[in-house]
């Protein structure tokens, strides 16, 4: 193994990074203030073929993997512009498509993740059902040669920009721990609506509450098995894992970036801040771990494209929380090292606050992947 | 349509630019290489035409191994097939070396069409279309904003301080191109997935028929003897506005020419 990527993933980090420098904070910025959505810049990207890096050649994706897509959006969120519907639709959705759909869900869906015509939210959070996925309630019940699904899902990214939200419900005999079936929803599904939910958060991706009233659907609305092992979805987690790695290094080292070009021009004292070693060594500390995060990341995202999910899964949490944790480290210490500007609206610093803070929240919590290492990695007994 | 670009690797402007010392030659190992920006811009009007008019792309770069990376961009955007012109040999060469080395290659690889940027954002001396031309004896279309060709005969429009002019003239012919000519495309994965399979000649004096004494530092008829930093900027003019405010910005921004 080798810890240099290969001159391919350099060029499309270059080339990503050069569209995302065309677009950059301020784009993003003002589109999330103004309610509007990145669809110039998601489009754009998707017609050079940067969100269907992971699809299969054969449904006309660039047939690379998670690593690539990784690396996308890590370059799109270090230049300003995290696309968190990257996570959700072509990692999470065209993953578990790929991986478990019928060959006819994937000739009508994976052509449209390779050139990014679509967006499939993802729904598995439920109000009873945060962590402990065990306890969803949402259920599916057989209707002659078809489905009806009822429920309520929260935290629901994206779903008003959303061709289809991909729907983790269970069966209605199906008691117990989780054996999940997956449905692909249409958003202009009967039955099927959906509210925003304020957040303090900057991003032109709101969150939603989707209401699932006896929704009619036809039998291959059903993805993978039904009744189906946790590993269906897992296949779309751990790249969910990979992709929150990846936004939160792209953040950090936006922060670290400012906070740093700040730090060498700014001068108190006769000289640069940046020669203070009460601001270089937490600036210094939080590269320490970003690097350190983007390495776990990078490993995890090969394990999962050399197709040890198990290890992935292992990689990949402890990947995701390094890169919350980093990412919030070198956010705190650029807005610190700003000082009062570091909180105003033109140095773009502040605003970061609130994503990262989320990213120890979401998509799993810190608490959550403590609790898988101490019983995975270390053997620990379950608390819960 | 055999059409060949020159790509040259020029440190990135974004990073702060050094000449050595030693030789008062341009410190290439000190800043990451980006392709020049005016060549970008020649090779997205390359792929055009090959889009428009068949043929086939081929990317010139002369410069050190390094370059390998500006030529696989070139690549990745879609040019078929590069040719390095790398030897340690042609380090220092200026701009008179430079277009008899590129002439030399031109010969082996033929030409309906060679374009370059006006200019590079490291020498700026905007000279080698117009040397390599002279040395080519075939027609030079400088500034280029737009470029047609219909059969063998090639039209530009040339941007000029009053306006443009039209420009005919008969293949085979050198081009040289200004940023308002296109907007370059980025590499798209395929792309760039691709261009790593395109085959990259790489081509030393001796390969090329170059002789070494008419290149490199040596070689070179002009010589920089010194060089100082640049001087800090000066303060900018402050325009108040007492109702003048647009006339008075309007007269130094032709003072500037830019209006």
């Amino acid at each position: 193994m080798s810890f240099i990527e290969s001159e391919e993933r350099r060029a499309l980090r270059a080339a990503v990074a050069e569209l995302g420098a065309k677009y950059g904070p301020s784009y993003y910025v003002a589109k999330a203030k103004a309610g509007e959505k990145t669809d110039e810049l998601w489009n754009e990207a998707a017609a050079l073929g940067y969100l269907g890096v992971n699809v299969p050649e054969e449904y006309g994706g660039g047939g690379g993997g998670i690593g690539d897509l990784a690396a996308v959006c890590e370059e799109l969120a270090a230049a300003g512009c995290p696309l968190l519907l990257m996570v959700v639709s072509p990692a999470i959705c065209a993953t578990i498509i790929a991986r478990s759909g019928t060959e006819g869900q994937k000739k009508h869906w994976l052509p449209r993740f390779a050139d990014g015509s679509v967006k499939m939210a993802f729904a598995i959070t439920e109000p009873d059902a945060g962590s402990n996925a065990h306890c969803i309630t949402t259920q599916a019940r057989r209707d002659g040669d078809g489905w009806v699904l009822s429920g309520q899902k929260t935290f629901i990214s994206g779903v008003d920009e959303a061709d289809a939200v991909l729907f983790v419900s269970r069966t209605e005999d199906q008691k117990g721990n989780l054996r999940p079936s997956l449905f692909i929803v249409p958003t202009d599904a009967p039955g099927f609506t959906w509210t925003p939910i304020e957040m303090e958060i900057v991003s032109p991706e709101k969150q939603f509450i989707c209401h699932l009233d006896e929704v009619r659907l036809p039998y291959e609305a059903l993805v993978g098995e039904e009744d189906g092992g946790l590993l269906q979805l897992f296949a779309g987690l751990n790249p969910e894992r990979i992709m929150a790695t990846a936004m939160g290094a792209g953040i950090g080292r936006l922060a670290l970036d400012k906070a740093v070009s700040y730090a060498r021009e700014r001068q108190v004292f006769k000289v640069p801040i940046g020669a203070h070693q009460g601001l270089a060594h937490p600036l210094a500390a939080a590269k320490v771990e970003l690097e350190l995060a983007r390495l776990m990341g990078q490993k995890a995202a090969w394990l999962y494209d050399s197709g040890d999910d198990m290890g992935a899964g292992e990689a990949a949490n402890m990947a995701k929380y390094a890169a919350a944790e980093a990412a919030v480290h070198c956010v705190d210490q650029a807005i610190q090292t700003h000082g009062g500007n570091g909180l105003t609206t033109e140095y773009g610093v502040g605003m970061l606050a609130g994503v990262v803070r989320l990213m120890r929240i979401a998509p799993v919590s810190r608490e959550m992947i403590l609790n898988f290492v101490a019983q995975h990695s270390l053997g620990l007994p379950k608390s819960y | 349509m055999n059409i060949v670009v020159c790509v040259k690797q020029v440190p990135d402007t974004e990073s702060p630019r050094k000449l050595k010392s030693d030789d008062n030659t341009l410190d290439r190992a000190a800043a990451d290489g980006v392709i020049n920006e005016l060549d970008e811009y020649a090779i997205e009007e390359a792929l055009l035409l090959k889009e428009a008019h068949g043929g086939e792309v081929t990317v010139l770069t002369m410069g050190p191994d390094k370059a390998t990376d500006s030529i696989r961009k070139a690549l990745a955007m879609g040019a078929d097939k590069a040719v390095h012109l790398v030897d340690d040999a042609l380090a220092g060469s200026d701009a008179l070396g430079t277009s008899y080395a590129i002439q030399q290659v031109l010969g082996r690889t033929g030409f309906d069409l060679v374009i370059l940027g006006a200019e590079s954002t490291d020498a700026r001396t905007g000279m080698l279309a117009a040397m390599l031309a002279e040395r080519l004896g075939v027609p030079q279309l400088s500034l280029a904003n737009k470029v047609e060709i219909d059969g063998s005969s090639i039209t530009v429009q040339r941007i000029t301080d009053y306006g443009y002019d039209k420009v005919e003239a008969s293949l085979p012919a050198v081009v040289s191109v200004v940023e308002k000519i296109n907007e370059p495309r980025y590499p798209s994965f395929k792309g760039i997935m691709a261009a790593k399979k395109k085959p990259v000649e790489k081509l030393g004096v001796a390969d090329a028929g170059i002789d070494a004494d008419k290149v490199g530092l040596a070689g070179a008829a002009t010589e920089v003897v010194d060089f100082a930093d640049a001087p800090p900027r000066e303060k900018g003019q402050i325009v108040t506005d007492e109702g003048d405010g647009g006339a008075k910005i309007a007269e130094f921004l032709a003072s500037k020419k830019f209006v």
